[in-house]
């Protein structure tokens, strides 16, 4: 019975152009990592020292190219079906929910394994250079990447079960991956070397990072590693949390099989001004801003599709940007009142370096989700034409949507900065290093957004589009992190700051001089690139922008 | 828009995609205050029609006018002229019908105050008003094509375009649209509508145009289109049983004789007589003295009158030269598919 829907998920993307374009992509992908680390002078290498670097940059090449393009298909499958009608054909089918599950998760990783499968040829250059093993090298970095996709592809499912539209599934899946792939490894690269139960558990969470694992497969020193602590066995420990956290969504996502999937009824929508005049009190105490409140019409001096967007986004009420900002709010005082009672220990720079991976943390992860779908989205509903039935300029379409997405990653960006007054009150002498990181953050956020709307602006799904964003500001940020990860070997001093300089995080981090990036002068050449390539971003959102509100 | 000024006025209006031409120099006038149906197979051209004259496609060829205004050069003054209900609503999660109707208010740039008073007004119109504060996606679809007509109603346009209206809907629905689109008519507005469902068309259309293949095959009210069509009538002869059905089918048959296209054919299940003929009232009136004098009973004498399905189906037969091409019943199923 498996074997049907394993076929089915097969065949309905294996036929579409897209794959085909995936699959020479990635072929041409890992040949060039190859040929671009090739040893090209004569000298002969018996340690098979310059093969390792070749496969290095290779499995990091592999290692992205799971964490990016796995999510995508397991984060659609259910909530598509769902909403084509199709899920519930095959729950009415004699299926078993396990079956339907296991059709499912096995179709998918057999498109991870096809995609992989454009690896073999480089895989197979490596090998032919020597210096690595086909057992202890090649096979456990790939039975390892199978196990990082069976991980991701169960999250996936789990996460599509609960969505309520593609582009939704696709935004918390992917905010989840990166959470899981890159957050995780924030907290032992500042505490670690330490004593006590925040090291440890930070040392046991930078385990469920692939990154991590990775790294010591392919041999190299550990991403967030000062040469304090070895601690060995990371590889061993996150194939041990894949194999249960996959075990564990499989199980849940299996009991969430049934037809209360479908029995979802239509929210109506209560209006507080109906309701008694106790209930309405007790919800403007409750709210502040009830979110259910008739909303009085919008001012002729509010751009309407602003509010349109906030009105439509379902964190997008003030309410829940109050809730948001408090949050922040909260969080940085906490880190402040950390840097205030135990500066001798963590120093300012380490808590401001938490502070600034925190926020890029934030603006990477909702930056695109909130600006990769402003146009693709209005295009998906149909939304779009009517818009352009309207007498609202393009320049205003666009202004008020990317007001909608400024306004929220401000104030929350803003809700952080309490700690950083108290870094300064603590050490005056970080002011100038506050002041470089919030220029770093402001300029991230802006040109976040609009590399993420200008890419989502040229496609027509959603999802597409939230995942082409997801994966172009993951290559402006990351990219530019995993050749410093290898500093000093296989990458040159130079080359990691030519690098880094495409990278704001690393600017900001630079900024505040954090451990590993204090030998790096990223200031102000990042800036300039930030700058001039946001500027080339707005300018061809603007070009797209004006061409789709123009008749056909 | 002054009252001389024809409403809609479609000059050649041509549209090519490559090679492809998804219309072919049509042209149409159609006085204010009327309600154009515009019906043809997928395909024929009646979206991209509607599409330049709201200004979301460019004309290659021709020209359309609403009110005198060149759709194509001055699409800001036709955008407050005309409202345009395309056949997907376009729904906004997580926002309530009034919310919706004040977005859309602001983007024509309605002032607040007044926005507020037109909004009552047109959920009024289209008999909405309890569902203002529902979220649109909790909408059933004949309820979404209600606020979707109160959204084309907000800036108040002299000329309201509807794709597919009444697609979709159940027959209750589709009964109050098409009381809803009367009622619009009668308000002064003028109504270019496509369907499918072609009784409804026939029964709020003052003017109907029928286009396949991107080409006008016919225009004008339903009489008009059929007597272009064909210069042959129906009749039907009831008789009170089928006993003499044979004798009458004969005398049918000897006096329709002189005609070539003439067709008669018996029912004897219902006892009746089918003629198709060119003949005149008087000349029938010899048949039916013909009959009585032979001694044949006849309880009704009555013509047939054509509707818009027979309309669309002879005009749909028919090649550019005017001949018959297709199978009337594939095509017939191709119409129930549609509804």
């Amino acid at each position: 019975m498996s074997r049907a829907i394993i076929s089915r998920e097969l065949a309905s993307f294996l036929r579409t152009r897209r794959a085909l374009l995936l699959q020479v992509g990635l072929a041409v992908l890992f040949a060039t990592l190859v040929l671009l680390r090739w040893p090209t002078d004569a000298r002969i290498d018996r340690f098979g020292e310059r093969s390792r670097e070749v496969y290095r940059t290779f499995g990091f090449g592999l290692l992205a190219v799971v964490i990016l393009i796995t999510p995508v298909f397991p984060a659609t499958s259910l909530v598509r079906e769902r909403i084509q009608g199709t899920l519930a054909l095959l729950l009415a089918a004699p299926l078993r929910s396990s079956t339907i599950y296991i059709g499912k998760s096995l179709g998918i990783l057999g498109l991870i394994l096809v995609l992989l499968a454009m690896s073999l040829p480089a895989a197979a250059a490596c090998y032919a250079m020597g210096g690595i093993s086909l057992g202890g090298d090649l096979l456990a970095l790939y039975g390892l990447l199978i196990l990082i996709a069976a991980e991701y592809a169960a999250l996936g499912l789990l996460v599509s079960s609960y969505a309520k539209s593609i582009d939704s599934a696709v935004r918390i899946t992917y905010g989840l991956v990166f959470t899981l792939a890159l957050l995780t490894l924030g907290p032992h690269q500042f505490l670690q070397g330490g004593d006590g139960m925040l090291s440890d558990a930070a040392e046991h969470l930078h385990c469920v990072s692939p990154v991590a694992a990775c790294m010591e497969l392919l041999g190299q020193q550990d991403v967030s590693g000062q040469g304090l602590v070895a601690v060995g066995g990371i590889a061993k420990r996150h194939a041990v949390f894949a194999l249960f956290a996959t075990l564990v969504m499989a199980i849940w996502t299996i009991a969430r099989l049934n037809h209360r999937l479908l029995d979802r009824p239509k929210v109506a929508g209560t209006i507080t001004n109906e309701l008694g005049l106790l209930s309405r009190i007790f919800r403007r105490l409750m709210f502040l801003v009830d979110p259910q409140r008739r909303k009085p019409g919008i001012p002729w001096f509010v751009n309407p599709i602003m509010v349109k967007e906030f009105r439509t986004r379902r964190f997008g009420r003030t309410h829940w940007l109050m809730r948001m900002v408090s949050l922040c709010v909260i969080l940085s005082l906490m880190l402040a009142c950390f840097t205030a009672t135990g500066s001798t220990d963590w120093s300012v720079e380490t808590i401001g370096g938490i502070l600034v991976v925190l926020q890029m943390g934030l603006v990477v992860l909702i930056t695109p989700s909130l600006s990769a779908g402003l146009i693709s989205i209005e295009r998906e509903s149909g939304g779009w034409d009517l818009l352009r039935m309207t007498p609202v300029s393009s320049l205003r379409i666009l202004t008020g949507k990317l007001a909608s997405v400024v306004w929220p990653l401000s104030l929350i960006l803003l809700a952080t900065v309490p700690g950083y007054f108290v870094m300064i009150y603590v050490k005056p002498g970080t002011q100038q290093s506050v002041v470089r990181v919030l220029i770093c953050l402001a300029l991230t956020l802006v040109f976040g957004m609009l590399l993420s709307t200008c890419v989502g602006s040229f496609f027509r799904k959603t999802a597409t589009a939230t995942v082409a964003a997801y994966s172009l500001l993951l290559t402006f940020i990351a990219v530019p992190m995993l050749i410093w990860v290898g500093r000093d070997a296989p990458f040159s001093h130079s080359t990691v700051e030519t690098s880094l300089a495409f990278s704001p995080a690393a600017a900001a981090l630079s900024a505040i001089r954090v451990r590993g990036f204090e030998d790096y002068e990223l200031i102000p050449i990042n800036w300039w690139i930030i700058v001039g390539m946001s500027a080339a971003f707005f300018l061809v959102l603007l070009m797209q922008t004006w061409r789709l509100t123009k008749p056909d | 828009m002054s009252n001389q000024t024809p409403a809609l006025v479609i000059d050649r209006l041509t549209k090519r995609y490559g090679n492809l031409t998804a219309l072919d120099s049509l042209s149409i006038t159609v006085d204010r205050g009327r309600i154009l149906g515009l019906i043809g197979p997928n395909g024929s051209g009646k979206t991209t029609t509607i599409k330049m004259l709201v200004g979301l496609a460019k004309p290659s060829g021709g020209t359309a006018h609403i009110a005198g205004i060149d759709c194509a050069r001055d699409s800001r003054k036709i955008k407050q002229m005309v409202g345009y209900m395309p056949d997907k609503f376009g729904a906004y999660d997580n926002i309530r019908v009034s919310e919706y109707l004040d977005f859309f208010g602001a983007a024509f740039g309605i002032g607040r105050r007044k926005r507020v008073k037109r909004i009552d007004e047109v959920l009024e119109t289209t008999n909405a008003t309890y569902m203002r504060d529902r979220y649109v996606e909790s909408l059933s679809h004949g309820m979404q094509q209600r606020i979707g007509i109160a959204r084309t109603l907000l800036h108040d346009p002299d000329v309201l375009i509807f794709d597919e209206p009444a697609n979709g809907l159940d027959p209750q629905a589709r009964i109050e649209m098409r009381e809803l689109l009367l009622q619009l008519a009668a308000s002064g507005k003028t109504l270019l509508v496509t369907s499918h469902i072609l009784p409804e068309l026939s029964r709020i259309c003052d003017q109907v145009a029928i286009l396949l293949n991107g080409k006008l095959r016919a225009f004008g009210s339903l009489p008009e289109i059929m007597a272009s069509i064909t210069q042959l009538r129906t009749f039907e002869i009831q008789l009170p049983g089928n006993d003499a059905i044979a004798a009458a089918g004969k005398i049918a048959r000897e006096f329709a004789s002189d005609e070539s296209d003439a067709e008669v054919s018996e029912s004897p299940a219902e006892a009746i007589i089918r003629l198709r003929t060119a003949k005149s009232d008087s000349e029938l009136g010899e048949l039916l003295r013909q009959l009585i004098m032979a001694g044949i009973a006849v309880n009704q004498f009555r013509e047939l009158q054509a509707d818009l399905e027979d309309a669309f189906l002879s005009i749909t037969q028919m090649d550019e030269n005017g001949t018959q091409v297709a199978d009337a019943s594939s095509i017939e199923k191709q119409t129930e598919v549609a509804q």
